[in-house]
């Protein structure tokens, strides 16, 4: 296919946030100092499960320090995610609570004039505690005698008792799976788990928050959406929407870790809004990695298929251990169902998912929201089937994709919509050549202390979670573009980046559709008093649906100053184009083979504010109707030693159907990232817990919960990034999403690579040394016995 | 973290003014890259803090008569930058590349990172390996000198008074300098605590391995000399046969913990693997 031609889509620029971030001259959360500003400390759950008999403050604030107990805390029962509608959020917090539920676990807060003295105070805090028995392990959670962690709490407006700590629970059918299996001339069947993986966003989550005069309050938070971050401290104190201004400000990485309003905000405002005076908190590491985690997963996975390698039957059955709160399980089963009833054809399906409370940091969104530890599962066993049928991976995956026209439901079941842009094909073929597939040998043939392997893995991820139907899940954005007197040009939109360049190609999206060069066009600072709602720039949603929203404001502004430009040049307005002129600096309104009827951005907009005539200026709410897949491949190979169990990527090659590339270099350093983050999870990243204590076995230190590093990568000349040549219709200039569909696919290509490189396979990860050398060593004397 | 005093020093008259007047416990930092996350994490609670890093006449790394001296105040990234250490002591400037990152390299000690006495401290095997005499100053100008393998107690535990201070490390040049080889595992490649790391130095002669000097760490509650392993080594040929019989012995002769980073076991198959691997390279006077 012939791409589309753009004078500033997909060319690589530099990026506009650049200079402030390496200079370090950006302004982050824990930044902000504001006069009168004090500092705050939160006291934390030396204890898994306790009663918080009480709190005796008196101490602390002689000291100077503002105290916050939960009898100091709004009683409404919150959720920190505000992604889902009203009726399917679970509600089971308190901005302080009266029980503990987990190892730090906030429980009550100070604040006083230095960071300092609040740590200080914090130490004159005497608590009284009545420990509570505790559970760590999901089934045994589920056991009618286990420790109950709650008795109820709310579905939205409704009461929803607590029975043996599930959290929730969802099952879909679709055909007859029992039929299916029975109709299959092979079934295979295996368990899979992946680790419960701490983002290591490298700023740890922080807010100041300053109370108004007029009873509202100001807020910089660590977020990804400032509207949510509006509405619920709204709702929880009680305060008009019209007093509460959160601003944007940018985030140090996220990888999801603030799609929700982080619980931190809530102390601090309730704090800020007892001193009066304004307030920063901002956790340490070690309160952070007490804070939240990936979902870990626990799979058993079961397909059917027929001799000729199409996919029958399959079912899933999962058990996720979310830890002391549900914030956002319930959607979270019914995209794992999505994930993987999305992957293949399956004419037969069976999904159960059964979310469990635990004594534990909260499980949340992670870098693809289930889909990694689905396609783990998936993409391992789809090899395995390769291997009974004695086919090549790639033709098993080739015969079973779910691609172009049909029906995807990837966000859950009431988001559904169907293919129309896909390269699946194209990723393999090419993946497949970049990585010498054909020199591909079977672990038989190898010897020798270092083993090599080569795996594929593919997956995708939704761009953002927009369907024709609104379902069970918000999603859309708002965006404002208006042309300045000068010819520049203002785009507000209160879209986050995460460090990937959402904003960046947002910029670019409305220089495109303006004609404005790239040079002219900003973000503007945003906050919740002056932009429309945008959902949360979550779920790869920031291009295809935020951008979406910006090219139709920059389409409606545009017409608004062609209409200026008709009346100074008198020519119909429908005829009119604008093309950027970098030379000048300007976007120039022209008439096609017309000589002399130009004229530039700038005097057409100067001309109109003379004149009177008004601001070229739009504001569009729009929601994507669609919700595309963009689809990833992986080709890994590894190196096993044999002697230490140790396991290193050599090569990779990955690639992504992103649609139209809006930033190539940051979408291939995504690609990049997404590689590390996935070959972590698969060899890698945990975290345990002693259930002595309830504590993290790493302290909460960074020391013993290690990420990847360059290090750990293959070196950067091998390896390759490539993008489909594809187009997505509904995307803005053919745009689809990259983020979190980079990582999705890693682990399962990694377990495949191993499995080639070893002949044994690997079902739950992290593959560590001494994991992989004991199973080696089990394995051999098997071999040998048998 | 509890309040405390703080000095700094920028004599030994000083010091030794500070041990006068010092009532309850002190602690010494240096670059406080070990000092500052104990203090943080509670597990020490000093009421004096004192900063050794105004000695400055205990930074340098220099060779006198066959002997290298290091300074205690010496930084993991002057000892990467000495020519000495980089040429005469490859086996320190191997290890030394291992520890933490640039950062942390720049400010942690030598002194402190035996001072410390974690039984991973990654530039103890390699001074192990070397045969290192510590030297010492308690107040009012009181030398000793310790043998490093005398050094050590037990974890965060070494033979040092409370008024006793690091002032230098000292060891013979090596006789052949590419007879020496530092290996460290850990669950990643840089910024990692080992899993378990060796370093040997061998002195050949003829068709025997000589002297050869093993040191080993997180393989104990200490750093450790494999003396057992040297004997045998020594009483043996140069050759596989001899290498395989002490890959054995290696593992006998260590006491590994389990902990958070690896198994005991593991720890030991890795040992004996590190060990192979060590000899072969110091055995070539190359890679391995």
């Amino acid at each position: 296919m012939v791409r589309k031609t753009y004078s500033t889509i997909g060319r690589t620029t530099r990026r506009k946030d650049g200079v402030s971030k390496v200079t370090g001259r950006e302004i982050f959360a824990s930044d902000v100092v504001l006069p009168q500003m004090l500092h705050a400390r939160v006291l934390r759950s030396p204890y898994p499960h306790a009663r918080v008999v009480s709190i005796a403050t008196a101490e602390a604030e002689a000291m100077g320090a503002v105290c916050l107990t939960p009898s100091d805390c709004p009683a409404w029962l919150y959720n920190e995610r505000q992604v889902s509608i009203p009726e399917k959020t679970y509600r089971d917090r308190t901005v302080l609570p009266e029980t503990a539920r987990h190892v730090g676990e906030g429980i009550a807060a100070v604040a006083a004039k230095t960071e300092a003295l609040a740590e200080q105070a914090l130490g004159q805090l005497a608590v009284t505690y009545e420990p509570l028995p505790s559970v760590f392990d999901p089934w045994e959670a589920m056991a009618p005698e286990a420790p109950r962690l709650y008795k109820d709490i709310f579905l939205g407006d409704v009461v929803l008792p607590i029975e043996r700590n599930i959290a929730c629970f969802r099952e879909m059918r679709e055909g007859e799976v029992e039929q299916g299996f029975r109709e299959s001339d092979v079934v295979v069947e295996q368990e899979f788990r992946t680790g419960r993986v701490y983002h290591h966003q490298m700023e740890t989550k922080g807010v100041v928050c300053r109370p108004e005069p007029d009873g509202g309050i100001s807020v910089w938070p660590t977020a990804q959406s400032i509207h949510n971050v509006r509405q619920l401290l709204g709702r929880i104190f009680n305060i008009p929407l019209s007093k509460i201004n959160v601003h944007r400000i940018p985030i140090g990485g996220s990888f999801g870790s603030s799609i929700q309003m982080n619980t931190c905000i809530a102390i601090c405002a309730a704090l800020a809004l007892k001193a009066g005076r304004p307030v920063r908190l901002v956790l340490t590491r070690e309160e952070d990695l007490y804070d939240h985690c990936k979902y870990p997963s626990l799979i058993r996975l079961k397909f059917g298929v027929k001799k000729d390698g199409a996919i029958v039957a399959g079912e899933m059955t999962t058990v996720v251990d979310i830890g002391a709160h549900n914030i956002q399980a319930y959607p979270l089963l019914g995209c794992m169902a999505g994930w993987f009833v999305s992957l293949y054809r399956m004419p037969h399906m069976h999904f159960q998912g059964t979310a469990v409370y635990t004594n534990k940091a909260p499980a949340c969104a992670m870098q693809g929201y289930g889909n990694p530890q689905v396609s783990f599962a998936v993409e391992s066993l789809i090899d395995v089937i390769a291997e009974r049928l004695n086919m090549d991976p790639i033709d098993v995956r080739l015969k079973n994709y779910v691609g172009l026209g049909e029906t995807f439901w990837g966000q859950g079941p009431t988001v559904r919509s169907v293919i129309r842009s896909c390269g699946v094909e194209e990723m393999l073929q090419k993946g497949k050549d970049l990585i010498g597939w054909e020199s591909r040998n079977r672990p038989e043939a190898r010897s020798g202390r270092f083993r090599r392997g080569i795996g594929v893995g593919r997956s995708f991820h939704t761009s953002g979670t927009g369907a024709p139907m609104s379902g069970e899940v918000i999603d859309y954005s708002t965006a404002l573009v208006k042309f300045n007197e000068d010819g520049s040009v203002d785009c507000l939109t209160p879209l986050m980046c995460h460090g990937g360049g959402t904003l960046e190609a947002l910029t670019k999206i409305v220089s495109e559709e303006t004609g404005v060069p790239l040079s002219k066009v900003e973000i503007s600072p945003a906050d919740t008093r002056s932009t429309g709602y945008d959902v949360c720039t979550h779920a790869t949603r920031g291009v295809y649906c935020g951008g979406a929203s910006a090219r139709r404001a920059a389409q409606q502004a545009r017409g608004i100053l062609l209409q200026f430009a008709s009346r100074i040049l008198e020519v119909n307005p429908e005829a009119l184009k604008i093309r950027p002129d970098e030379d000048l600096g300007q976007g120039v309104i022209y008439l096609e083979g017309a000589k002399g009827k130009s004229i530039t951005v700038g005097e057409v907009a100067k001309t109109a504010q003379i004149k009177s005539w008004g601001t070229a200026i739009a504001v569009v709410s729009h929601r994507q109707v669609n919700c595309p897949p963009c689809f990833v491949t992986n080709f890994i190979e590894v190196e096993v030693d044999t002697e230490t169990g140790r396991i290193r990527p050599v090569r990779a090659v990955a690639a992504v159907d992103a649609g139209t590339v809006i930033n190539p270099d940051l979408a291939a350093g995504q690609l990049e990232g997404g590689l590390c983050r996935g070959i972590g999870l698969a060899l890698l990243e945990d975290t345990d817990y002693d259930p002595r204590s309830g504590a993290l076995t790493c302290g909460g230190n960074i020391t013993d919960c290690k990420i990847f590093t360059a290090l750990e990568m293959p070196l950067t000349e091998d390896v390759a990034t490539f993008f489909a040549e594809t187009e997505e219709p509904s995307g803005p200039f053919g745009a689809k999403g990259v983020g979190e569909a980079a990582n999705n696919c890693t682990a399962g290509a990694v377990a495949n690579a191993v499995a080639n490189a070893l002949g044994l396979r690997f079902t739950d990860a992290p593959m560590l040394p001494e994991k992989v050398l004991a199973r080696w060593t089990d394995y051999l004397r098997e071999k040998r016995g048998a | 973290m509890t309040q405390m005093e703080y000095a700094k020093p920028r004599s030994f008259k000083e010091l030794d003014g500070i041990f006068e007047s010092a009532k309850g416990p002190l602690r010494f930092i240096a670059g406080g890259t070990n000092v500052v996350p104990d203090l943080r994490a509670g597990t020490i609670s000093p009421r004096l803090l004192v900063d050794l890093s105004g000695l400055k006449e205990m930074a340098y790394i220099r060779e006198v008569k066959g002997e290298i001296a290091i300074g205690a105040l010496s930084t993991i990234s002057d000892i990467l930058a000495s020519r000495v250490i980089c040429d005469k002591a490859p086996l320190l400037f191997q290890a030394a590349r291992h520890l933490g990152s640039p950062l942390t390299r720049n400010r942690a000690t030598i002194g402190g990172n035996l001072a410390d006495a974690s039984p991973a401290a990654d530039t103890a095997p390699s001074l192990l390996a070397m045969g290192a005499m510590v030297h010492t100053r308690r107040r009012r100008g009181k030398e000793r000198t310790i043998p490093l393998d005398r050094f050590f107690l037990g974890p965060n535990k070494t033979i040092l008074a409370k008024d006793e201070i690091i002032t230098r490390i000292t060891f013979a040049k090596p006789k052949d300098p590419s007879r020496g080889r530092y290996l460290k595992l850990g669950l990643r490649n840089a910024m990692t605590i080992s899993v378990a790391s060796l370093a040997v130095s061998l002195e050949p002669e003829g068709s025997s391995f000589g002297g050869a000097r093993i040191g080993l760490g997180a393989v104990a509650p200490t750093p450790v000399r494999a003396y057992l392993v040297e004997k045998k080594l020594a009483s043996g040929a140069m050759d596989p046969k001899n290498i395989e019989a002490c890959a054995q012995l290696i593992t006998k002769e260590i006491s590994p913990i389990s902990d958070i980073r690896a198994s005991a076991d593991y720890r030991k198959r890795v040992v004996a693997v590190l060990f192979q691997r060590a000899i072969q390279a110091a055995v070539n006077g190359g890679t391995p």
